[in-house]
């Protein structure tokens, strides 16, 4: 929310507060109610009050913590991991499938190995609403990215950060151009970026303790931080069914 | 029946002198095997007129400039012409001059157009005229008109003076019976007919079309031919009188010429603009569209280049076209002066009624976005940067997919549907095998690998040179991580496949 906006609002809190004296009760509670809404107040106390804006991550265990209840919509979510392999995209593919499923599209940018369609399917993923992109080179990466970001046309889109960092100028672009396109930001990004601030409004750092993915909520715009959480991988997997070799 | 015949009685010289200036005052003239064709105002004052020889018009007037006459461009003209006509009416027929040999020309190239059907969209008969005499000024060709009820009597008429000045005066369409009093009133040598047969005429004394038409038909027969029977019957308009109706190419070709080279590639855009804006003129009055713009940098001596532009959708917005150009023309590098552009739309094709309907409603109008967006991408980073992911049927891993053209994206799959194996698949999968390092019956892939599953053996191919045999496993890696990993049944060596993640 910009400051207009915020100018906007405040005005006319002060204008209902000074020009209509309002019947004592619950009309008066509604200005507090209006800004307590605002995405950019944080509440501590009231757990339950929390709306379920975001769109279910499909793990309840993380639903849980999330202020949203899921992904937070319009907005970046960075995943800070060092190690594939560890379950990263299944964290995120309950998603894309629920979205995809919903006819909307999901892209795929810079992805470090081949997406592998067999494995998708499965998943539940229409591969029809599925957009692979190959940019060549950092700017062409951030430019594909705040322009599918910003049309409005696509669901998710899930970012891989090649070599060279973005800076924090790029990183609040791309946090706006989701903002306004109303669309889902996965951000992978190396687990050495934990020390530079970042204006997404989720981080999670992404490790496996050898037999889970952890996750610790690194960061969360109006809600906790801090906390941790283990998601088990699909037994189908872990399943020891003593190998041969 | 209502046709419009316009005379272009100079298009000789306007196909040669059109790009000159209008206050050009040198004497010019077009000659064709050693007569002289036709010639221009300057020329005219000083007594150079259609007819002569090139000898006595030199002697007339010693600046003269002769040009030679190019039937080529004259055509290319007319055709232009048709194709400014079709935009008043569809029924539109050109036809080009004609000339006996050793004669000036006595037939001027001119264009038939049938306008009964387009009066009431121009508000009437002299709205249209007044509109179509100011576009030909403005193109600057010199022109003359006649109405008629069949395109013949048209042609005839608008050689009559009398008629002329009518026409210039009119409100509305004449009656049969006026049509018929101009027809017979017309001298005989306005007759669309060789000089032997109007000489003929006048020699038996028939100086008027009402003299002729008063003899009975079966004399006139005899004496001038059934060709010379049917066409007076098509001036009467009792027989059809058929004109080849002119069809616009399905295909757009222009070209802008830059005096002074351009070496910017953003001072393009101003051209371009023009030429897709024409462009979209042309397509939108034919409800046509276009999937490739295909621009032509032309350097001249030098070569030139190509730059396609990709549309995924019908459309006819010049903005939205001129955005895609432009992000084109960003990448492209101009290696010399650009000395002309041009514009090629090969295959022009109909906009269907489904392709627009659905675009009134919520589904329709994302799926346009989504378009849209493709297009952009496509244009900016390439054809070759975007990609869907399909199923394939194989039993091998790594021809179980392939690469989509995302262009695919938004329909839904048809027919044989295609459904993968159940066994546990990586989501990535390596573009090819990585070696794992083997020592001492254990595995290494960036610390130890631990077995967890398997083995599935996957054998294809046996039956070709190249057998594949494999069994596969799932591994966990030292930091946590599963791996997908296959040894070679043949080698016996092993290999990191995908990656669960």
């Amino acid at each position: 929310m910009n400051s207009a906006e915020n100018f906007l609002q405040n005005k006319q809190l002060a204008k209902q507060a000074n020009n209509e004296p309002l019947p004592p009760g619950q009309e008066q509670a509604q200005p507090l109610q209006q800004l307590l809404t605002r995405p950019d107040i944080w509440q501590l106390a009231s757990g339950q009050g929390r709306s379920r804006t975001g769109i279910s991550t499909g793990y309840r265990g993380l639903d849980a913590l999330l202020t949203g209840h899921g992904w937070p919509r319009a907005a970046s979510t960075e995943l800070l991991i060092d190690k594939a392999g560890i379950g990263e995209m299944s964290l995120i593919l309950p998603t894309l499938a629920e979205l995809t499923r919903q006819g909307q599209m999901v892209i795929l940018v810079n992805p470090p190995l081949i997406p592998y369609a067999p494995a998708l399917v499965q998943a539940g993923v229409q591969l029809e609403k599925l957009l692979v992109l190959h940019p060549r080179g950092q700017r062409d990466q951030l430019w594909a990215a705040e322009q599918s970001l910003q049309s409005g046309a696509c669901g998710a889109l899930i970012q891989w950060q090649g070599k060279e960092t973005p800076a924090d100028k790029d990183l609040r672009r791309l946090q706006v151009a989701a903002r306004d396109g109303d669309c889902l930001h996965f951000h992978f990004r190396p687990g050495s970026c934990v020390k530079t601030p970042s204006p997404a409004a989720l981080r999670l750092q992404l490790k496996s303790d050898g037999e889970q993915l952890a996750l610790h909520l690194f960061k969360q715009l109006s809600g906790k931080s801090g906390q941790r959480v283990h998601l088990a991988r699909n037994p189908d997997l872990v399943r020891r069914d003593q190998p041969l070799h | 029946m209502l046709w419009l015949c316009i005379q272009l009685p100079k298009l000789p010289l306007e196909a040669l002198t059109r790009a000159h200036r209008a206050g050009d005052s040198t004497p010019l003239a077009v000659a064709q095997s050693s007569l002289i064709i036709e010639a221009n105002q300057a020329a005219n004052s000083q007594n150079v007129e259609p007819g002569l020889s090139i000898a006595t018009a030199c002697a007339y007037c010693a600046g003269l400039q002769l040009l030679e006459r190019d039937a080529e461009r004259e055509e290319q003209l007319l055709q232009q012409l048709a194709q400014w006509a079709y935009s008043f009416t569809p029924v539109v027929s050109p036809r080009s001059a004609e000339r006996e040999h050793n004669q000036p020309d006595n037939q001027f190239a001119c264009l038939y157009l049938e306008i009964s059907g387009c009066l009431k969209a121009h508000h009437g008969l002299r709205p249209l005229l007044q509109q179509l005499g100011k576009e030909l000024r403005k193109m600057r060709i010199s022109h003359f008109m006649g109405l008629g009820h069949s395109p013949s009597a048209a042609h005839l008429l608008s050689q009559l003076p009398e008629h002329r000045q009518w026409l210039a005066e009119t409100k509305h369409a004449p009656t049969p019976q006026q049509w018929r009093q101009w027809i017979s009133f017309a001298p005989s040598k306005l007759l669309d007919c060789n000089h032997k047969a109007i000489a003929k005429l006048y020699a038996s004394g028939i100086k008027r079309v009402s003299q002729l038409l008063a003899i009975p038909l079966s004399e006139v027969g005899s004496r001038f031919g059934r060709n010379f029977i049917s066409y007076l019957a098509q001036l009467n308009g009792t027989r059809p009188d058929p004109v080849p109706s002119f069809e616009p190419p399905a295909e757009f070709h222009n070209e802008l010429f830059f005096p002074s080279p351009l070496d910017n590639s953003e001072q393009l855009l101003f051209p371009a603009g023009r030429l897709i804006r024409e462009l979209c003129r042309q397509l939108q009055r034919r409800q046509l569209y276009s999937q490739q713009l295909c621009w032509v940098l032309d350097y001249g001596s030098r070569g030139q280049q190509q730059v396609n532009v990709e549309v995924s959708r019908p459309l006819l917005d010049p903005q939205r076209l001129i955005a895609l150009t432009k992000l084109q023309f960003e990448r492209v590098e101009l290696k010399e002066p650009v000395q002309a552009l041009t514009l090629k739309c090969q295959q022009l094709q109909p906009i269907e009624n489904q392709n627009l309907r659905e675009d009134f409603f919520d589904e329709g109008s994302k799926l346009n976005e989504s378009y849209q967006l493709i297009d952009k991408l496509k244009a900016r980073l390439g054809h070759q940067a975007l990609s869907g992911v399909t199923l394939k049927e194989s039993y091998l891993p790594e021809q179980a997919w392939q690469n989509a053209d995302s262009l695919t994206l938004q329909s839904k799959a048809k027919g044989h549907h295609l459904t993968p194996v159940r066994a546990p698949r990586p989501n990535w999968l390596l573009p090819r095998p990585d070696r794992i390092q083997q020592r001492d019956h254990k595995l290494f892939y960036d610390g130890e690998l631990h077995l967890l599953q398997g083995p599935e053996r996957i054998d294809g191919y046996w039956w070709q040179q190249r057998r594949h045999a494999r069994d596969y496993y799932i591994a966990r890696g030292s930091h946590g991580s599963l791996y997908w990993v296959f040894q070679d049944l043949t080698s016996e060596s092993w290999f990191l496949h995908g990656v669960y993640s």
